[in-house]
């Protein structure tokens, strides 16, 4: 069981299906409210600590106090899944809790939200085409490189769609 | 607090009072224990407030310490979190220990005054300004026993007196401001004093109020009525601010959120930080008054270790660049441009220190790239303040700025000034200006002489000026107002935008009579003549009778320093005007050169270069070149454009060597920077001719290119593009480029980029540029690699160019030579098998015979087996799940099979994904054969081979081999479609 006092894990650490977690973060972006169709509110936040970023599903009227740079601990958290991309959220009896703001490093990069290779199935041929090109100066050069590289990309992704669906 | 309750409750109040003195007496936690826990009542109970209050005075046997300390804590740490009632109780409990005179309640009321936000006139930050200035108003006599709270009080209520403006109760509470700081400063001005400078910058916000307006009169005039031992405003001025009076002013929260940024956000990461911050402090117009208080402290009191100053944290001067950035108002702005110089005016080194003036020069230095707007503002605003900031004391305000940047070049935050103050991306007149007011610490534009330039432009810019800015400065009031109408509209100059100041086209009177009494008569005459003649055809005549009279055989060579000094004078215009006319037509041209001086120009070119008058004409130049060495380029511009001097551009370089210079590459160099720095539309104009008729000072020069790419804009590229697709312009040669664009690499993004563009408009074979490769790094070089990336994708790989490409070192993230060699495999996928089995054989062999190898691979490219094989694995990785089937061609599997037999266990090992590609083959090889022709051939051969260095015969058959296919395009294309289709079938 993880209680508050556990030391929190770190993002970089959430896989999918992971339970009872105990994360501390600061929240980078909050996302548009949509309703589901019993009425709640949901949002998506970008929240991130010094190992990468993640999104975090927040329900119903605290997604409206949180702030960006609000420095936030989530007791009793789990990830899963949500359209590919790893998700984080507050579990039975968890909570959020705000313990700060501002005075927290982060790392928006990696984002263990994106649609990740890593995730489907191990192929390291997938290397090339998701990674984020982390320096601005050569964001240029990555994104030819990208392009050079990129058709094949998408192919074999929709390919992996085509197999993950039937 | 509730072993307090346990025992007041019920009780009558003596017993009461005698059990809470009992627990107290049992020792110093049970002492504490009963201070907090009424502490705590007070706070969270009004109505038993008073009588805790009582208690309290009574049990408390340290003078209230606990409970001071706790406070204090409290207001630091948890204000923002504390309830309105609990906040309500904490002023109610501070006063009530002022009234007591408690020591040690001065500490509480200055940390109370911190947590009033400055540029926050939300009702709470209103309500606690007010309630803590009762409290001090109330409580007068106790304030004046503390120095240290007088001044600190001033220092508060000065500066929140700008931010309480427009409501009744604003200006009733403004009004009260007013008077408790007017009270002290009459009072106790010497306490006042030891605040240091920023009192003044504090009382000039406040001058437009008449009372303070009275207080600045007697400032100025009377200073001893204020004090006996106050001098006079310069003795404020020129104390630095103790830091507590500038950290002050800030919340224990932006305080904490500041400090944060410099000392763990790194740079690069700060954007949402800045974001942040600005929400929550910024982003009302009140708030703007506030970055004038956060640049102080940032300047004053945030100074980083060596160690952080080291280090990729975010410096200071890029907060400072975000700030000023972010100003929405003219006023907001130019008052944080004041407070970001405000250390600079009286500078000195003994007293102040660097590091409060080291974030000015920082920011100007660094935003000149991003954002030379920024940059021109400051520079401007650093010209302009020396005369306008208090005109009485403009000696020492030069004094101070000039101090400050001897001091920044000393302690080395810059090594030079000139590439500041002098740099092509600032506008003419501000450049003109800067060299104007700081010779010293510009170089000069070109030759060794040193050129002054005192020119009575400032008086028109000012006036230009002032007109401009009427009204700009609504409550950034002038200081100094009483000096009547002289301070009414300077005052007002402190600038906010740069505005180019207007192009001076008056004839300023030119003072040439020190020179004409040292003119033979007749010589002087015709000056004199020259100096009234208006209009040009007149004194083009005229200027032809002195170049007559110079060429006279009885004229004095003596006389000719003399005159080149008048016709510098009385041509001053003529230089700082435009060459180039606007619209360029043959007319206009011609146009052009029809001023007097170009006279000497054109008798130049109708002279035979041998004869004595030719050198005579050059002589004068030269003396006119050591005083105005913008005659240089004037000279290059007449010999293009004029009809008379067609085909005499060769003219130059006999000027160049008559020049001190005395040299053609030197003295063209000089022009074109000097021009460069002038007129970035003339430089263009001329590069076509200067790079035709001098191919040998400028196809060579890294230089030369790099002056004109750092300069011109994309329509000027284009322009320069076409040029050379014209057969105008030769920029690059095949024996040079490769050298200019290796030297092109330390260039800016957007130079380096025109460099390439210029190199791809030529018809320069890529070959010849292919060896860059091995100078581009990883991360370095992402313009160089792009663009070559982008150029080889459109060749045929040659083996010397997959070579190249796999020379290069393996790096987990560059996927430079996998791009290119997936591109390759798409497109010629045999050439490039064929020459990755070349290369892997050829590095197969051991060191010791490589030599005897004769390959046609250069002697640079440091190719190893190894770094093949890396590549290679990287490209299969690539290609896996792809219909590419690159890796069963022949050769390669050949290849690899010959590598394999020849590796030790460990590439083995490393390699065995690649190896087993090859081992297929092997199988498959024994089936029926595939398409490939020579594969069951050649195999056993090459399995023999394996063991043994190749021989020539292998060499020649697969070059032979590959030159086939290169010529039959169409079967390739055909295997490829079907060997495509069998790669869809077994999927």
């Amino acid at each position: 069981m993880n209680g508050v006092s556990d030391p929190p894990l770190f993002i970089k650490d959430i896989k999918p299906g992971l339970k009872n977690l105990n994360v501390v973060f600061i929240v980078l972006e909050i996302g548009r409210v949509t309703k589901t169709k019993d009425g709640h509110e949901v949002r998506s936040c970008k929240v991130a600590d010094k190992t990468g970023s993640i999104t975090i599903s927040v329900w119903d009227e605290i997604g409206g106090l949180i702030q960006p740079g609000d420095i936030i601990r989530l007791t009793r958290g789990y990830a899963s899944m949500w359209k590919g991309c790893l998700t984080l959220y507050t579990g039975r009896g968890g909570e959020l809790q705000k313990i700060g703001e501002f005075c927290m490093v982060y790392s928006e990069v990696p984002n263990f939200s994106e649609p990740n290779p890593d995730y489907r199935g191990q192929q390291s041929r997938g290397e090339m085409g998701f990674k984020v090109a982390q320096n601005q100066g050569d964001a240029n050069f990555h994104m030819l490189v990208e392009a050079m590289a990129g058709d094949l990309q998408i192919h074999s992704y929709k390919e992996l769609l085509i197999i993950r669906q039937s | 607090m509730s072993i307090v309750t346990s025992m007041t409750t019920g009780v009558s109040e003596r017993e009461a009072n005698d059990a809470l003195n009992a627990h107290v007496c049992k020792g110093p936690p049970q002492h504490e224990e009963i201070c907090l826990g009424l502490f705590t009542l007070v706070l969270t109970e009004p109505a038993q407030a008073q009588k805790c209050y009582r208690d309290l005075a009574l049990v408390s046997r340290d003078g209230m310490n606990i409970v001071l300390n706790k406070i204090n804590q409290i207001l630091m740490e948890k204000y923002l979190k504390l309830q309105d009632t609990c906040r309500t109780q904490l002023v109610w409990l501070v006063r009530e220990l002022v009234k007591s005179g408690v020591l040690g309640a001065d500490g509480v009321c200055m940390t109370f005054m911190k947590q009033i936000a400055g540029g926050d006139v939300t009702a709470k930050n209103i309500w606690l300004a007010e309630s803590v200035l009762d409290i001090l108003t109330e409580q007068r006599e106790w304030v004046l026993k503390s120095s240290i709270l007088i001044a600190m009080a001033v220092y508060t209520y000065l500066r929140l007196i700008v931010d309480h403006h427009g409501t009744a109760q604003l200006q009733a509470l403004r009004q009260k401001e007013v008077d408790f700081c007017m009270s002290l400063l009459r009072e106790r001005f010497m306490e006042c004093l030891m605040i240091g400078r920023d009192l003044v910058r504090l009382l000039q916000n406040v001058a437009r109020i008449p009372e303070f307006e009275l207080l600045w009169k007697d400032i100025i005039h009377n200073p001893q009525a204020l004090s006996p031992q106050f001098t006079g405003i310069l003795q404020l001025l020129q104390s630095r601010t103790s830091r507590k009076f500038l950290a002050c002013r800030l919340t224990p929260d932006m305080e904490t959120k500041l400090l944060f940024m410099t000392s763990r956000v790194r740079f690069g990461q700060q954007k949402r930080y800045q974001d942040w911050f600005q929400r929550q402090y910024l982003s009302t117009p009140d708030s703007q008054s506030l970055r004038c208080d956060l640049i102080r402290y940032i300047c004053g009191v945030v100074h980083p270790s060596n160690e952080v100053l080291s280090s990729d944290i975010l410096p200071r001067w890029a907060i400072i660049g975000w700030l000023l950035t972010t100003c929405t108002s003219n006023v907001a702005a130019s008052n944080a441009k004041l407070a970001l110089f405000y250390d600079w005016l009286f500078f000195s080194p003994d007293k102040d220190s660097i590091m409060n003036i080291e974030p000015a020069i920082l920011v100007m230095h660094h935003s000149m790239k991003p954002h030379p707007a920024i940059t021109a503002t400051l520079l401007d605003f650093m010209c302009r303040i020396i005369p306008n900031f208090y005109p009485p004391l403009e000696g020492h305000v030069r004094q101070g700025v000039f101090s400050s940047l001897n001091h920044i070049v000393e302690k080395r935050v810059l090594a030079h000034l000139a590439p500041l103050f002098d740099n092509p991306k600032l506008d003419k007149e501000l450049r003109a200006m800067l060299r104007e007011k700081f010779p010293e610490f510009c170089s000069s534009p070109s030759p060794p002489v040193e050129v002054k330039l005192e020119e009575p432009v400032s008086v028109e810019m000012d006036n230009h000026m002032s007109d401009k800015d009427e009204g700009c400065y609504d409550n950034a009031e002038a200081a100094f107002s009483d000096d009547e109408e002289d301070l009414g509209s300077r005052g007002k100059k402190r600038e906010f935008r740069f505005h180019p100041i207007k192009e001076t086209v008056v004839e300023e009177p030119v003072d040439i009579t020190p020179y004409l009494d040292q003119l033979d008569e007749s010589l002087r005459d015709k000056v004199l003549q020259l100096q009234k003649g208006s209009d040009t055809e007149a004194q083009c005549e005229v200027m032809q009778e002195i170049v007559d009279q110079v060429l006279e055989e009885d004229f004095d060579s003596e006389q000719l320093s003399v005159l080149a000094s008048c016709l510098q004078e009385l041509f001053k215009a003529h230089f700082r005007g435009e060459v180039l006319p606007e619209e360029i037509t043959e007319e206009s041209l011609e146009e052009s050169v029809g001023k007097p001086l170009y006279l000497i120009f054109r008798n130049l070119c109708q002279m035979q270069e041998d004869n004595s008058s030719f050198s005579l004409l050059l002589d004068l130049l030269s003396e006119l070149y050591q005083k105005q060495p913008k005659i240089g380029y004037h000279l290059l511009y007449y010999l293009r454009a004029s009809k008379a001097a067609a085909g005499k551009m060769n003219l130059y370089e006999s000027f160049a060597q008559a020049t001190q210079l005395g040299d053609l590459h030197t003295c063209l160099m000089m022009d074109m920077k000097a021009c460069q720095e002038d007129d970035v539309r003339l430089l263009c104009h001329l590069t076509p001719s200067i790079y035709t008729e001098f191919p040998d000072e400028t196809l060579r020069s890294g230089e030369l290119l790099n002056m004109i790419v750092a300069v011109i804009d994309s329509a000027q590229l284009q322009e320069l593009v076409c040029h050379v697709m014209m057969g105008n312009l030769v920029m690059f040669r095949k024996d040079s480029v490769l050298n200019i664009l290796i030297q092109s690499l330390d260039w800016e993004t957007f130079e380096q980029y025109c460099a390439w563009q210029l190199f791809l408009a030529h018809n320069i074979p890529l070959e010849t540029i292919i060896p860059i490769l091995q100078h581009l790094k990883y991360k370095e070089h992402p313009e160089a690699l792009s663009c070559l990336l982008l150029q080889l994708r459109r060749e045929k790989p040659s083996e010397e160019m997959v070579k190249m490409v796999l020379s290069r070192p393996c790096h987990p993230d560059d996927q430079f030579t996998t791009s290119i060699l997936r591109h390759w495999c798409m497109k010629h996928d045999e050439l490039l098998a064929e020459h990755i089995k070349s290369l892997l054989i050829k590095n197969n062999s051991l060191p010791r015979k490589r030599q005897s190898l004769r390959s046609s691979s250069s002697k640079l490219a440091q190719l190893t087996l190894e770094q093949i094989l890396e590549h290679l694995d990287n490209l299969r990785l690539n290609l896996t799940n792809t219909k590419q089937n690159f890796f069963s061609q022949t050769p390669i599997l050949q290849a690899l099979q010959h590598v394999q037999a020849s590796c030790d266990e460990a590439h083995k090992m490393k390699f065995s994904d690649l190896f087993s590609l090859a081992e297929e083959y092997e199988d498959s090889s024994t089936k029926p054969p595939k398409s490939r022709r020579k594969a069951a051939l050649s195999s056993p051969r090459s399995r023999k081979n394996a063991t043994q260095p190749p021989n020539a015969e292998e060499e020649s058959g697969s070059s032979s081999a590959s030159e086939e296919e290169d010529t039959k395009p169409k079967p390739t294309k055909r295997k490829r479609k079907g060997s495509s289709a069998v790669g869809s079938d077994s999927d």
